[in-house]
């Protein structure tokens, strides 16, 4: 007994003699997104969230959406000084900033980094996002310091798909043939932070660049930490082992992490829009009065009541707001329960109607479903839940498995984007060219088309509205709601400038972000 | 000894090929698509193809199985498929950290579960015996999880002596075993039922023996009694449960590291799968399953160094 008690109390003394080490080390910010590693920290290959927030603070476009913003409006030179345009807007003449440095020693970047950059990011091969460049007819360097674009159509935005996002992301030619596939876990960039260090599974290291061109930052290093538990990051954070975290998209969540007085949580664009996609080639919904009906039965104000109204917003319309090109006064069809029970039975289902369909585990897609779940209920469709794991669902619903398939995403602010990948033809799922057209419409390609290459901006968006109107009439889809992304922030935390939006899904670290004592 | 030990190994290799086969065919029929889980669901349907192409994911499945074959007999278990880090080099820098935990946890489980064992079978029937059965039956009936979250809220957020994320940041040793602590005992704690309860019974059939009642009669003192002859004796049905409920620990070692923030093989385990990283799944599962065989063969020989009488043929 005696020595049980011993052991008991040496223990004790040997832990209270311990205290939690909170970051002293004032200089180095600590966040964690809501994810569980890295990926491939390559910008041209991972499209995956949690690596988005990394390419941001690695890597530069030729222009950037200044920091805290994602409005087109707001874009402004980044690696490029400035830039010109030929009359019929096909040729593009960038001219860079000199003396920019890659990171560690791989030099000055010069229009070679640029035109490896560009074409690396138009092809396939290399790249996720090959097609946002498929109007590339040629990427010149005219000199060391002037780059040349040269376009085989117009496109509805040049200056987004060579802007800090994606494909837009310039690398050091040098480092990704030196290093080749080990470059996605080597990135190479000249952003304000240098890759330091990736351990799987927990977090990613970045060092200041104290060569970066806008001036050394203020901060030394930035640990990203990956904690898919919103319980662990919230703990994390009030112990102050975390300055900033990635937050749950709930009204509950924010009014719970404000409580405190002190905390600044952080609600900003882009929306992800819910939009419940309605296969119309499969049965029930080949028949346009069950699609109708299936609108007429979603209660939208429900919806938004359940995530809460500081997060969530209301939207019609099948490109999200705030995009260039989206349709603010649609037509849709409202919620009358009535109007959906008749009908379902003119279409010949006066007893309802059960469909069985695929949805994720993951609470932000599972909960909403199960809120439209019983309001559909309510008119007599029935939706029999096959509940999967994330991963696998994302499989499922692109090989056609799901009639009704629950989607959230947010795209490069342009409403071709939006529009392309979900809704035009060539993005069908389960054929060669799949992207994520889910409801197999095809009806409003035409206007997806032209509106591409359409000069007058006028026009772009007549030829925009119409295609957003067709697709809510003939529901292609049922736009439901938009979940705006929200991040906790420690008051030390200055991020040096206003987060209203934030490409990156995540607030970006710059070289004038400081932690205070 | 040492022919035991080279035979037991070999007669490990049907069943590690066996565990091998099953579960390179059970992840590759799981619903789920790697290429979409790596590139993220922007990635075009180009690149996705490109990326399988690139991976032998196209490949029939036995053509996948011949390659993977030919790489593990040239003692390569292959690269990630997410970060394209050899896999021996992943399972390398994460096993240091499950191996810890899991020795940490029989160290909590042993120091704590034995000497309320022998306490509770010295006072057999009395309400100390009573209590302390009671608490190892709610040990038992605890989940792992549900621990490690009331350790996290008391030694961590109320009382701030451990952190909330335990994986060590300096790489020093005093800094890796103050990141131990607490993982090590939420985990040691389930440990401890087990180990309290068959060390009672243990040294209850053995204070029944004929020789104890003789070093009673010859006036050896109760201490000596109790740790020379008693224990000595009842530690081979402690070291089966310890040996035995390595697995669990591994098992629990998954809940535990996630709850914690630490890194380690369970922690890689959900992390592969979740991507659909093959190559890694596969990997680990090799290291987990021979560090179960491992453990039975170590058990066994703890055995023989604890009881003579027992010969390893």
């Amino acid at each position: 007994m005696k020595f049980v008690k011993s052991t008991m109390a040496a223990a004790l003394l040997a832990t209270s003699a311990l205290t939690l080490p909170t970051i002293t080390q004032a200089q180095e910010l600590t966040m964690a997104v809501a994810a569980q590693s890295a990926g491939q920290l390559d910008p041209h290959v991972s499209t995956r969230t949690e690596d988005k927030v990394v390419f941001a603070m690695v890597f530069n476009g030729l222009v950037r959406f200044a920091p805290g913003s994602m409005s087109s409006d707001a874009i402004e030179p980044d690696l490029a000084e400035s830039w010109e345009t030929s009359e019929d807007g096909l040729v593009w003449t960038f001219t860079l900033r000199q003396g920019v440095q890659f990171h560690g020693d791989y030099g000055e970047m010069t229009a070679e980094d640029v035109v490896y950059s560009l074409n690396r990011a138009a092809d396939p091969d290399r790249s996720s996002v090959a097609s946002d460049y498929r109007a590339f007819e040629s990427v010149e360097a005219v000199d060391d310091y002037t780059v040349r674009i040269t376009l085989s159509e117009g496109i509805p935005s040049l200056l987004g798909v060579v802007a800090n996002y994606h494909g837009g992301n310039i690398v050091s030619a040098r480092a990704a043939e030196e290093l080749g596939e080990n470059f996605a876990t080597n990135p190479v960039g000249t952003g304000p932070f240098a890759f330091g260090e990736l351990a799987e599974g927990q977090f990613v290291r970045l060092t200041a660049h104290e060569g970066y061109f806008r001036g050394a930052p203020q901060l030394d290093a930035i640990t990203i930490r990956y904690i898919s538990e919103t319980s662990a990051r919230d703990l994390a954070f009030q112990t102050g082992e975390l300055h900033m975290i990635e937050g749950e998209r709930e009204n509950r969540w924010v009014e719970n992490t404000t409580s405190g007085g002190e905390i600044a949580v952080d609600v900003f664009e882009p929306g992800e829009l819910r939009t419940l996609h309605v296969n119309t080639t499969a049965e029930p919904f080949d028949d346009i009065r069950v699609r109708q009906a299936l609108a007429h039965a979603i209660n939208r104000e429900e919806l938004i009541a359940f995530a809460g109204d500081v997060v969530a917003r209301g939207n019609e319309a099948p490109v999200p707001d705030g995009y260039i090109g989206h349709e603010s006064d649609i037509d849709f069809l409202p919620y009358d329960q009535d109007r959906a029970r008749e009908l379902l039975a003119e279409a010949g289902y006066p007893d309802g109607v059960t469909v069985p369909i695929a949805i994720t585990e993951r609470a932000s897609l599972f909960g909403p479903m199960q809120v439209i779940q019983a309001q559909l209920s309510q008119v007599g469709i029935n939706l029999e839940f096959e509940v999967m794991e994330h991963s696998a669902w994302h499989a499922a619903i692109r090989d056609d498995v799901s009639p009704l398939v629950l989607y959230g995403a947010a795209r490069f602010p342009v409403a071709d984007t939006y529009l392309t990948q979900f809704y035009h033809s060539d993005s069908i799922v389960n054929t060669p060219t799949a992207v994520t057209n889910f409801s197999h419409c095809s009806l409003a390609d035409e206007q997806i088309v032209a509106a591409r290459s359409e000069p007058n901006p006028e026009r772009q968006q007549e030829l925009w509205s119409e295609a957003q109107q067709l697709l809510v009439t003939e529901v292609c889809s049922i736009p439901l709601f938009e979940l705006l992304q929200v991040w906790a922030r420690a008051p030390e935390v200055d991020l040096g400038y206003e987060l209203e939006g934030s490409l990156s899904l995540g607030p970006v670290i710059t070289e004038q972000t400081t932690l205070s004592e | 000894m040492a022919r035991y030990i080279i035979q037991r190994l070999l007669s490990t290799i049907p069943t590690l090929f066996g565990i091998l086969t099953i579960v390179f065919v059970m992840i590759r029929i799981a619903p789920g698509d790697p290429a979409l889980a790596i590139l993220g669901d922007n990635a075009s349907q180009e690149a996705l193809n490109a990326f399988r192409e690139r991976m032998g994911l196209n490949d029939p499945m036995i053509v996948q199985y011949w390659d993977f074959l030919k790489g593990l007999f040239s003692g390569s278990l292959g690269t990630s498929m997410v970060t394209g880090t050899p896999v021996t080099e992943s399972i390398g820098e994460v096993l240091p950290f499950t191996l810890e935990l899991a020795f940490g946890a029989i160290f909590f489980g042993v120091i704590i579960g034995v000497p309320l064992g022998i306490i509770s079978a010295l006072w057999r029937n009395g309400w100390l015996d009573y209590f302390f059965r009671v608490v190892s039956l709610l040990g038992l009936s605890f989940p792992a999880f549900l621990t490690a979250i009331l350790l996290i809220l008391w030694l961590s957020i109320e009382w701030r002596i451990f952190p909330v994320i335990s994986t060590p940041t300096s790489g020093g040793l005093w800094d890796r075993i103050y990141n131990l602590i607490l993982p090590a005992l939420s985990l040691g704690l389930i440990m401890v039922a087990y180990i309290m309860r068959s060390a009672r019974s243990a040294m209850l059939d053995v204070l029944g023996e004929d020789y104890i009642r003789t070093a009673r009669a010859k006036g050896a003192p109760g201490r000596r009694l109790i740790w020379h002859h008693a224990l000595r004796n009842a530690l081979i049905p402690i070291v089966t449960v310890v040996g035995l409920y390595f697995g669990l620990l591994i098992g629990n070692a998954v809940l535990t590291e996630i709850i914690f923030n630490r890194p380690g093989l369970g922690k890689l385990i959900v992390l592969s799968l979740n991507q659909r990283d093959y190559t890694t799944l596969q990997g680990l599962m090799v290291v987990s399953a021979l560090m179960i065989v491992i453990v039975n063969l170590l058990t066994d020989i703890c055995y023989a160094l604890v009881d003579p009488r027992v010969k390893l043929k």
